[in-house]
Parts: structure tokens; sequence; C-alpha cells
């Protein structure tokens, strides 16, 4: 399903956190290409830097910065989506990529218990909007409404959160991270949470969208799961040791 | 716009921010209730000085001023005047009709002379006067034991007379707190009565004795000469409101008042020339003086425009005398003042006291803004991973700095407007809760507590049994608060807070102070946007990564 243009592509990202004293460098100039429409599954032990790499190509976190330094090798690297230097993007920038060039889609579901299935969904929909965008609310809301339905969650739309299964959740979590029509979804473990029924449910969702064409990358740490994908990448030490 | 549906969302799905609202609200219907009540209560003295002095005062104290019918006359064709009316307005003993042995005590008072007629035309002289026959719709609200029901209580004719019928003695009017024996109920009426009883008891009633006035008459010099003693018929009691007034002044006829102070009109004599008898020869008169005249203001013209036709008026009338050498001189340093500049000493403490209110319950708002900040502190460490998830979507951090804040203006809008909601209830309804507080607590009240109390008990046990440390500890709670509310009810014998023989009026205050309410709403909601603002800037700050890896 992948063609051979690189949707996603970083090169040698770094990331250290610093912990009172303690200086903990969780990637060490970590490359990876992702083609477009392909499925790339990320494999490693806990605390390898997976979650990082996947928080920082989704553009919630930066690498390292160093002042005045351009190399990527030197500046902590740089994370380019299609044409866009998402490593150079300000704040802003960040956001509307956030927004509309990836989806995410987390271990915990991490939908906001104060709204509805069909809110959850339209969360992205919603930020970032102009007053003029608004007009077009309707769109967002059958989009999402759309999805729910294709995920089978059509009769779930006015349920708050703690009134699902995990299944039902999670499927919430992709159609939100779908709503506004993202290249790539970003997924950290989202099987980790279910059974291994349910989380084979999702998995079929995920196997679904990559037939249509959506990019993915996949964190997880089930080799039978990482198995699905297109490509494995196995992270340790916050190195990319076996593709 | 994820912005209100998520304020909307958080204010109504979850405990905090409503008990945010409600810290707001009571700090707001506290401020509302405590300066309306003060602000009804200056606007009560206002209201009784402005009855007692009329808008405007010509006034020159002691020596007075003479040609005051022709100033009056002057005053009352003006277009900003209605009607005027002179006085005399000085001080002198007053012997009682009662004390050790019959010798009277003696009280120092202020002495009123004025005309009744006059009067009535600047003042509500007939408001003023307490001994009187009710009108019907007076009546149906008076108790059933209030002596003014009984007619030989009304003696309105002699208080217009300011004589009592067949006495040759000139009358006057005392303030109804003079007399130890007339005491103020509840509802604001009085009764003459002994310490010793309760009932009314005619015997102790004022207005059929006789009193005996000392003064010091003035020449126009404003020289003292010797003392002067006069007796004089009670013929009447009046009420301002105001006890400092009530309890210091009494009315006597100017006619006889200009005798007793040597203010009225006199011979003049040549300190040249004398006259067949060898006497100083007479070459005029002085014309009779008065200290003080009151002006009413035509409908719709304000004090201070009232005050300045009158100077205008004044200086004029004064100049023309000045050019006319048969006239007697007028004084230099007569007072022209609207009512507020002479009641000032009278209604600058209590609007200092409402003043200092003010400042001390705006601390209450600070109090507001520390909870609000506490609670959203809180609410923000609750929500950190839904602020990553947020940011992970696609918010800003100016997105969920707004969310914060308009959830603070939120709490603000929605506790002022319930505060001020409780604050006008409570307000409308200070009286009648008042009156509640005053009685015994009924006893299906403390006993229905008591139901409860036992309802609470049972729950707490029923918690025990279920091994719920939270609700057995809930239930304990609420059943010793229902205990103690109860047997404090059943104690409850009755506490007058707001009392009419102190406060000298009969009812609370019960209008809302609408400029301040709206203000009070307004701060309110500011402080609790600065209370927001912290915890909100500490949502924005919130690193997206760590708040979803947040637990």
């Amino acid at each position: 399903m992948s063609s051979s243009t690189p949707i996603l592509v970083a090169n040698r990202l770094s990331k250290t956190y610093h912990m009172g004293r303690v200086t903990v460098p969780v990637l060490r100039e970590a490359s990876i290409e992702v083609e477009r429409g392909e499925w790339v599954a990320v494999v490693g032990l806990s605390g390898s830097g997976k979650s990082t790499l996947l928080h920082l190509l989704g553009g919630l976190d930066r690498p390292d910065r160093q002042p005045g330094r351009t190399a990527p090798n030197q500046r902590g690297g740089t994370i380019h989506f299609e044409s866009t230097c998402v490593t150079d993007l300000g704040a802003a920038g960040l956001n509307r990529y956030r927004a509309h060039s990836v989806g995410f889609v987390f271990q915990f579901y991490h939908l906001l218990p104060e709204l509805t299935v069909l809110e959850n969904a339209m969360l992205p929909a919603m930020t970032g909007r102009t007053p003029l965008a608004w007009l077009n609310a309707d769109a967002s809301r059958a989009k999402a409404k759309r999805l729910l339905d294709r995920f089978g969650l059509g009769h779930r739309l006015k349920h708050r959160p703690n009134e699902l299964s995990g299944g039902e959740r999670q499927r919430t979590a992709i159609a939100r991270a779908l709503v506004n029509g993202p290249k790539v979804l970003l997924a950290d473990e989202p099987t980790g949470n279910l059974d291994a029924k349910t989380g084979g449910e999702i998995l079929e969702v995920i196997r679904e969208l990559h037939g249509e064409g959506l990019t993915i990358l996949m964190v997880t740490h089930d080799s039978s799961i990482a198995s699905m994908a297109d490509r494995v990448v196995r992270i340790a030490d916050g190195r990319i040791v076996a593709e | 716009m994820y912005q209100i549906l998520l304020v909307i969302r958080f204010l109504t799905t979850r405990i905090m921010p409503i008990i945010a609202v409600l810290a707001v609200a009571l700090c707001v219907t506290l401020v509302i209730v405590v300066v309306s009540v003060m602000t009804g209560f200056l606007d009560m003295l206002r209201d009784s000085g402005k009855r007692l002095v009329g808008d405007v005062i010509v006034h020159m104290p002691v020596v007075g001023f003479p040609y005051y019918r022709e100033l009056i006359a002057d005053i009352e064709a003006l277009d900003e005047a209605e009607a005027a009316t002179p006085v005399i307005e000085n001080y002198g003993l007053l012997q009682m009709p009662y004390g050790p042995g019959g010798a009277g005590t003696t009280e120092q008072v202020q002495v009123w002379a004025i005309e009744p007629e006059s009067l009535a035309k600047v003042l509500d002289y007939h408001r003023l006067i307490y001994w009187k026959a009710p009108t019907e719709s007076e009546a149906a609200v008076l108790a059933q034991d209030d002596p003014r029901l009984d007619p030989g209580y009304d003696r309105w004719p002699a208080a217009m007379a300011m004589q009592r019928g067949g006495s040759e003695k000139p009358g006057a009017i005392l303030g109804i707190e003079i007399s130890p024996f007339n005491h103020r109920e509840r509802d604001g009426s009085y009764r003459t009565h002994d310490h010793s009883r309760s009932a009314q008891d005619r015997a102790h009633w004022m207005p059929q004795y006789e009193v005996r006035l000392t003064v010091v008459p003035n020449s126009s010099t404003g020289a003292a000469d010797k003392e002067v003693r006069a007796q004089l018929d009670i013929v009447n009691e009046f009420q301002t409101g105001v006890f400092q007034i009530d309890s210091h002044r009494i009315f006597i006829p100017l006619g006889f008042g200009q005798e007793l102070f040597g203010m009225d009109e006199a011979p003049r004599y040549s300190l040249n020339e004398v006259g067949p008898d060898g006497s100083p020869k007479r070459i005029g008169s002085v014309p009779s003086r008065v200290t003080t005249i009151l002006v009413k203001g035509a409908p719709g013209v304000s004090p201070e425009d009232l005050r300045n036709a009158v100077k205008a008026a004044f200086l004029r009338f004064e100049s023309l005398k000045a050019d006319d050498p048969e006239a007697a001189r007028m004084p230099r340093g007569v007072e022209i003042l609207t009512w507020e500049e002479r009641m000032r000493d009278l209604i600058g403490p209590v609007e200092k006291e409402r003043g200092l209110m003010q400042i001390l319950f705006s601390l209450v708002y600070i109090v507001c803004a520390g909870l609000v900040l506490a609670i959203f502190w809180s609410i923000v460490h609750e929500k950190t991973r839904d602020i990553g998830v947020l940011r992970s979507v696609g918010a800003s951090r100016s997105g969920i700095l707004a969310i914060f804040l308009a959830y603070g203006l939120s709490v603000g809008v929605v506790g002022s407007v319930v505060g001020f909601g409780l604050a006008s209830l409570i307000i409308h309804y200070i009286n009648e809760i008042h009156t509640a507080i005053g009685q015994p607590a009924p006893l299906l009240l403390w006993a229905s507590v008591f139901v409860l109390c036992g309802g609470a008990v049972i729950g707490a046990i029923l918690s025990i049994l279920r091994d719920s440390a939270l609700f057995t500890l809930l239930w304990s709670v609420i059943a010793i608060i229902l205990a103690g509310v109860a047997v404090l009810l059943m104690l409850h014998k009755g506490v007058l807070i707001w009392d009419p023989s102190v406060y000298y009026f009969s009812r609370i205050p019960n209008h809302v102070d609408m400029t301040n309410a709206l203000s009070t709403m307004g701060f309110a909601v500011l402080f609790s946007v600065i209370g927001a603002a912290v915890p909100a800037a500490r949502a924005a700050d919130t690193d997206p990564v760590r708040s979803l890896r947040y637990e």
C-alpha cells in the first residue's frame, strides 16, 4: 500500500530530559523515514524512547536545541513532514500541524470525561478555528458522525466516555484522531490497555485505515502486533538499532 | 469555540466549580446585604434630616437677624422656593414635671420657637406630631393596644395652636425621647408607663403636665442677659426618628420665644437726646428677630439651586437695608446652607461608617479571589492530562489560557448573579427574617431537625455496617451539625438584633442599593478572573508531553 515518497523524515533526532541534576538522554541521533501510506511499527523495551520518538514526530515535543548550530547532528535533529520542516515551525505552526497533519491515538484513550462521544470526536475540528470557519461547523459534525458510525458508535454519540467499554473508547479516540483528515496516524500502544479480543478489533480498524492509504506509525512492545505492519523499527537505548 | 463548550461542561458536570460559584455567591451576598442595609439606614437618616430642616436654611445663631418677614416674602417670591418659615433656635434648661421630691429633673434642651402654620408648609409638621388621631389607613396597621387609637390621646389641635384649650400659658411640644416614661416598642410605637409596668399608663403621659423653661436672652449684639424662666403647658410630643433630636429638642410658640430670648420688637432710644420726661428719647423700634428661616424648594428644584437663589435674594435684601438709614443693621455672617450641609455633623459620621464598612467588606473580594485561586489551582492540577490531550489535538497555549480565564469569568458571573439573587431575597424579607429570629423557634421546626438528625445517625450506622469510612464520616458530621442546630433551635427564645429602641427606625431598610450591588458584582467577577489567572497561566505553560504521561 505504501508509495516510495517519504511523508515523514526524522534525521538524527536527539532528546534529553533533565530531572533535577540528572540528565537522561532518551533519544540519541535516531533517524527514520516513513513512506506515504506505510504502516510502521516501532518496537522496543520500556524506556527505550519509542513514545518520545512519536511525540517528536507528532510535534508535541521538540528535539534538543543547541543555539547557533544548524547541522542536524549539532542541533538535535530535524523532522520533515512532506516539504515542511516541522522542527522549524513556530508555536502556531506546530498547533496547526498537530491539528491537521497528524492524529494521535494513546494507550489510555485520553478522552475528555466531560464531553460526549461526538464532542470528543469533534475536538480537533474545534481547536484553532477562525470565526469564519465556524460557519462550516456542521461539516465537522457530519464528518465526526460518519467516522463514529463507521466505527460502530452511531448509537453512542451522546454518551460520556465513562459509559463506554475500553474498545469503544479507543474507537472514539481513533475517530477523534481522524476527524481533521490527517495524513499520518500516530498510535502509542493503542491496544496496550485492551484485552486480546478488543485489541484485535482495534487492530482491524487500523488495518482498514491502512488499507485506505493512511500512513500509520504505531508504537508497540508486542511483536505479534508489530508483525502486522509493513515494516518494524526496533529502538533500544534511544537509538534505532534494526529495521 | 471549544473553550465555551468546555467551560459550560466544566461548570455543569463537576462539584469543584459549584463550590467556587457558591463561594463567590456568598461573598457577593454578604457585601450587598451589609452595604444595602447601611445605605438604607443612611437614606432614612437623610430623609429624617431633610424632614427636619427643609431644603435650605438661612441661619444666624444667637443674635439672629431682623426683617425676617420681608425676607421670607422675598424668598417666597422666588421661582425656586415654595414656602419659608421663621424659627428661633437656642438652648435652655427644662425642668420636668417629675423628679425626686417633686422638684423635677432638669434637662438641657434645644429650643425651637416656631409658627406651626408656616412650619407645616415647609416640613411635614403633621407627621412630626405624635399624639394625634391616626387616619384610617394608619389605624389599620397600629397595634390594638396603641394609645393613639384612643381619641382621649388626640392633642393635634393643641399642637397647631401651641396652647392647651382654656389655658393662658403658652404650650411646649417635647421631643418624645425627653421623657423617660415614653417607651419605644418593637413596632416603633410608644407606650407611656413607669419602668415597673409594661402596659399603657396615662399617669405618665406628658401632655397633661407643665414644664419650666429657663433660658438666657441675648441682645442684638449677642450680649447675654439675666436668665429668664417661664412655665409652659406640655401640649404634645413630636417624633423625628433621630434620637439626638427627639431627646433634646422642644418646640415653643415663635412670639413667646421672641419675648423669652429678647428677640421681640423693642423700642430704640437716642443716646444723646432726652424726652419730655427726662428719660432717653424714643427714636423708633428695633424689629423682632429670628435665628433661622427654613425654606422649602419648588418641585424639581435641587437644594443647591435653591440655596444659590436664596443667597442672591439675601444679598439683594441686605444691600437694600444697608442703603436705608432708618433700618436696623443686618448682622454679618448669616449662613445659607442646604439641608445636607446643615446636617453634616449628623450624616457625616454615618457616611464614614458606611465607607469604612465598604472598605472592610472589600476584603471579601480578596477572600473571593483566594478561594477561586485555590479551587482553580486544584482544577488545573486535576485537568493536567486533559490539557495535554487538548494540546495534542492542536489547542494553543492561548487557547488553554482562554479556557481557564473564561472558566473563572463564568464562575464570577454565575456566582455574582446567584449572590445578587440571594441578597435581593434576604433584603426583601429582612424584616420577616428578623421577626422570625426574634421569636422562639416553633416546636415543629426543631422537632423536624431532630428527626433529620436521627436519619443521619441511621445513615452513619448503615455506613459503618457497609465498611465505608467516607460515608460514615459524612453522616456523622451531618448528624452532629443537625443535633447542634436542633438543640440551638430548642433553646432559642428569640434574639433581637435590630433593636428599634437603639436605632430609632422601626424597620430595617429593605431596598437593594443597585449601584452598590452592580459594583459588588463587577468586583466579584474581576477578582474571580484574577484568582483564575494564575492557575490559567500555569495550565497554559503545562508541557503537553508531561501532561499526557501524568497519572
